[in-house]
């Protein structure tokens, strides 16, 4: 059984632990917003949701616990293992026509990310573990780098091991910023990046010592840590004169946007851009030229934390388009606020099992299009994505963004 | 500039459309702060949110008319054209 | 809380029938599965929790736990979106909750004989993105469009937006499973064929399970209509300078005879006072715009164009203006999904807060609809003049009948509810305004509701009036398909159908 306590009666939350009465007040408005409202336009567009169709996994319910704290019926204790079930793609709240319809307006809108990631914390203020983030996020504390199982053993040794052969200078005013699965496990994706820059003369660096942005930490609930991580990269960009931070990684993108400076303040003052959203301009402009044809029928998956987080959804099209020779059969960006890979938010160390039936079918709608390439901007959503096309009968391959425009542009090898 | 700037992120300064209502950015709508300021407060809203809810209810609303059929008819267009 | 009749050995047998994944004891599942959206006194939930909650994945799961229940006479309460409006899936006595959320296959498209056959737990938006691969839909469209059941709308009987057109949900699901009160799973629907719309056989029993809002059973499969997919849709929104004249062109519009109506709706002074708080389609608004009526067509270009050119036309000839292609297709495709959000309502103040929607409905005939709307403010007044926690969001009037868009109309007035203040006096209060919502409609010779159903506290007394003998009726079939009042106990006042029975 999913649940073996059986609790003789609903009266829990009598004991609130250190904070419940904080986490309360803060949150009260915005989980009545949710409850008043009872509108469940989350729900079909959640991918656990989709997968589990239970009910105590849909942001309705993450909203309406916090109503139930304050009533006494539930304690942090009874609701902690529930928000294991969320990849923070943000469909939910976008979706929520408390976001879709007037966020705007009233300049309040549905945060359920942040709520979840709010109870994550206060969680571990509470000392309730998941015993698998805890460890991720030790292991994160004691190599500087997410522990991703990969080609490269982690360390900060071998963090920058991924542009061995490059050349690249250290520091400057922009830095290129690779994330942990791009540095230990997907190396291509930054070697791709690293070369579409050079190719267009685009003058960057790497930072001295790179440390994991913090943002994966800080969504398992771990935020002291993860502010220890912030800190360090912030002190290591300024070290070296940076002004302009470039991502490829759309993790990376909303931690140094949303987290970074939500820590920092008005003292944040880089420009962080999007590889992306670059690159769709150097293509534009000519400063990259895509002149190899790429012979495939391929599919965009619309990274969540690009399309639904952040509205990011035209230049990764724009891009594909521009590539000679590729059959591009496209699926409209709204249409996907209700996919995902299962990828985030640390779903895949707690619930494996879901982030594989996530991507398995989100593999299964690319087959129904008849392609054999299903390409992402999004290098976390790579693994699993890759792990459920290459277990079907007519296996779809999962590439990046990057990766094919590098193939395209001449400077990388199709893969074997 | 396609980069992300914190200090770009400041709202203008809304200008009062009517009794109740301000606006900010071209297009676009917000209730007077004033009517926030007792129950329940507003959030730090960054422009490109604002931007971004904005242009992903008109994709919604246009994705939910194809969703429903596959054409709509212009009622304007009707009008005008004396068909 | 009372004592429980869920022991662990009942608990045991759960897990026997649907599997060690699907039952759930626990406080989380249980109180999160206590309400729906409607208004709800928040400080007396823990009066709603159920005991387990179980997740079937098949019929025969549904029909044994069923059976259990009556073995061990524990109330039963089935569950489907929650998305319902009169607290159908709410338990009054504890018990079981079943959650017909995990049996949400497709199980057959029939394209030749055109329909579809599913589960209960299926979205018709999800289920429709399956269809339109085919080139058809099922055109099953109430304002939680995105995210109610299939099994929910049969157990409500529901109303969809584009009805007049297409029908309501009793004219869409042509037959269904259906897991009687006792456990034993029988098809009902117009005679005995599961694809036959039409058949004189028998009692015409697929009624008889329609709306029934838990009190008789469990739909476990549907078989559907399909439609075509519309090849083109035509919206457009009209307004007024007054009540009086918009009514007569909604009656106009909707008696025009044009096959391809949809629907049309009629907004009041109030809903246009409401809407300029924050709707970006009124603000800009002139201030003559008083009311306006919205009018929508689905069907072939070639039927659509003409059919949209002479509705315009009918609906300036009767005074309304045109109010431009932005609007009527904007507001139009929010229709599909529009539920309030909390933050319309203001205190008499000005003041923002959050308050829950309350839709109170009923049916009602055309010529009666001004005099209704009068009095039912009047109500909503008073209230708000009790408590602040009240606040009126005008009201609409939609076509009501399938097919047919004339003569009733399905009329509701939305009522903004500060549920965070909510108390016991207030609540008894607004449970008065209800009952005295409703009198008002049958006094005009209407039904209670249109499209939610009348089981909530305060319309539901009205129940038995309503009805007149028809009431004995339904209190007989309870209490023969329900001998130990195990479906949804309390609900719908039909512990009445036991008095006298020596427990």
């Amino acid at each position: 059984m999913s649940s073996t306590e059986r609790a003789q009666g609903p009266t829990g939350g009598t004991d609130d632990g250190p904070g419940t009465a904080e986490f309360v007040q803060e949150w009260r408005n915005a989980a009545y917003n949710c409850y008043s409202s009872g509108h469940k336009f989350c729900r079909e567009v959640c991918p656990v949701m989709q997968v589990t169709r239970n009910e105590v996994h849909t942001p309705t319910a993450f909203h309406a616990n916090v109503v139930a704290m304050e009533q006494g019926l539930l304690s942090i204790e009874d609701v902690a293992r529930d928000y294991v079930h969320c990849t923070q793609c943000g469909a939910c709240e976008l979706r929520c026509p408390n976001t879709l319809y007037t966020g705007d307006f009233y300049r309040f809108r549905t945060r359920t990310v942040q709520l979840v990631k709010a109870v994550r914390a206060l969680a571990v203020d509470q000392g309730i573990h998941q015993p698998g983030w805890q460890r991720w996020v030790e292991e994160t504390d004691r190599q500087r780098s997410e522990p991703v199982l990969g080609e490269v053993p982690v360390s900060q040794e071998h963090v920058a091991d991924w542009a061995a052969g490059l050349n690249l200078p250290v520091g400057g005013e922009t830095i290129l910023f690779c994330d942990c699965e791009g540095a230990f496990h997907r190396t291509s994706v930054p070697r791709a990046a690293a070369m579409l820059l050079k190719a267009a003369g685009v003058e960057f660096g790497l930072m001295r010592e790179q440390w994991c942005c913090g943002g994966p930490a800080a969504e398992m609930g771990y935020t002291d840590r993860a502010r220890e991580f912030a800190r360090h990269n912030v002190d290591d960009w300024r070290a070296v004169g940076a002004r302009r931070i470039i991502v490829f990684d759309p993790h990376d993108y909303i931690t140094f946007t949303e987290d970074y400076p939500a820590w920092f303040g008005d003292d944040y003052d880089f420009e962080i851009v999007l590889f992306v959203e670059l690159l769709a301009e150097l293509v534009r402009d000519g400063r990259i030229q895509l002149t190899r044809p790429v012979d495939r029928t391929v599919t965009y998956h619309d990274a969540c934390r690009l399309n639904k987080r952040k509205g990011v959804h035209a230049a990764p099209r724009e891009i594909l388009r521009a590539v000679p020779g590729l059959t591009f059969k496209d699926v409209d960006h709204v249409t996907q606020w209700s996919y995902c890979s299962g990828a985030g938010g640390g779903l895949p160390i707690e619930r494996p099992d879901l982030t594989a039936e996530i991507s398995r079918r989100r593999v299964e709608r690319a087959a129904d299009l008849g392609v054999d390439t299903l390409v992402s901007a999004c290098v976390w959503s790579e693994r699993p994505l890759t792990e459920q096309g290459g277990k079907r009968d007519d296996p779809i391959q999962v590439l990046d963004l990057l990766e094919i425009v590098a193939l395209s542009a001449g400077l990388a090898e199709e893969p074997a | 500039m396609i980069g992300f700037r914190l200090s770009a992120q400041l709202p203008p300064e809304p200008r009062r459309v009517n009794d109740t209502v301000v606006q900010r950015f071209d297009h676009v709508y917000e209730v007077d702060p004033a009517l926030m300021r007792e129950h329940v407060q507003q959030h730090d809203f960054p422009a490109w949110d604002t931007r971004r809810i904005v242009d992903s209810r008109w994709e919604h609303l246009a994705w939910m008319h194809a969703h429903w059929a596959d054409s709509v008819v212009s009622g304007e267009e009707l009008m005008s054209s004396g068909e | 809380m009372t004592a429980t009749l869920v022991t662990d050995p009942v608990i045991d047998e759960l897990i026997g029938i649907c599997g060690t994944d699907n039952v759930f004891a626990d406080r989380s599942s249980r109180v999160n599965r206590a309400r729906v959206p409607a208004p709800f006194p928040v400080h007396r939930w823990a009066e709603h929790v159920p005991d387990v909650v179980v997740l079937p994945t098949t019929a025969e799961q549904v029909s044994e736990v069923v059976k259990l229940a009556n073995r061990h006479r524990i109330p039963v309460v089935p569950r489907a979106g929650g998305t319902g409006l009169t607290d159908g899936a709410v338990p009054l006595r504890h018990g079981i909750v079943v959650d017909v959320k995990l049996m949400n296959r497709i199980l057959e498209i029939d394209l030749d004989d055109r329909t579809v056959t599913v589960q209960p737990g299926i979205n018709m938006l999800k289920l429709n993105e399956e269809l339109q691969k085919h080139g058809v839909i099922y055109p099953d469209d109430p304002a939680s469009y995105p995210c109610s059941l299939v099994g929910g709308r049969i157990g409500t009987s529901g109303w969809s937006l584009i009805g007049g057109r297409y029908g309501h949900t009793r004219d869409l699901v042509i037959s269904f499973q259906i897991a009687l009160p006792t456990g034993e799973l029988i098809w009902v629907g117009d005679g005995g064929g599961r694809k036959v719309r039409k058949s004189s056989t028998g009692y015409q029993l697929k009624h008889l399970f329609m709306g029934h809002q838990g009190t008789l059973g469990i739909v476990t499969e549907a078989v559907l209509e399909l439609v075509p997919r519309p090849e083109a849709e035509f919206a457009a929104f009209f307004s007024y300078p007054d009540y009086e004249t918009a009514w007569r062109s909604t009656g106009a519009l909707a008696k025009s005879g044009l096959a391809t109506l949809a629907g049309v709706v009629l907004f009041d002074e109030w809903k246009l006072d409401y809407l300029r708080r924050d709707d970006e389609a009124y603000i800009p608004q002139s201030d003559d715009v008083r009311c306006v009526v919205a009018t929508a067509m689905y069907g072939t270009t070639d039927e659509v164009r003409p059919g949209a050119r002479r509705l315009l036309r009918i609906g300036q000839e009767t005074g309304g203006a045109y109010l431009g292609d932005e609007i009527s297709q904007g507001d139009w495709a929010s229709r599909h999904d529009r539920y309030a959000t909390p933050l319309h309502g203001r205190l008499r103040d000005g003041q923002v807060v959050p308050m829950s929607w309350h839709c109170e409905d009923a049916s009602i005939n055309w010529s009666k609809l001004p005099q209704m709307r009068r009095e039912w403010h009047d109500i909503v007044a008073r209230l708000g003049d009790r408590f602040r926690i009240f606040d009126d969001w005008g009201m609409f009037a939609y076509t009501n009948g399938a097919f047919k868009p004339w003569g009733d109309y399905l009329t509701e007035i939305d009522v903004g509810i500060w549920e965070q203040e909510l108390d016991d006096a207030s609540w008894d209060a607004w449970v008065t305004a209800k009952r005295d919502i409703a009198a008002v409609a049958i006094a005009h010779g209407g039904s209670i509701s249109a499209c939610h159903g009348a089981c909530r506290a305060g319309e539901v007394d009205l129940v038995p009036a309503e009805l007149g003998g028809g009431w004995d009726v339904m209190k007989k079939v309870k209490r023969v398909l329900d001998p130990l009042n195990i479906m949804n106990p309390g609900k719908y006042l039909l512990d009445q159908a036991y008095e006298g029975d020596p427990a």
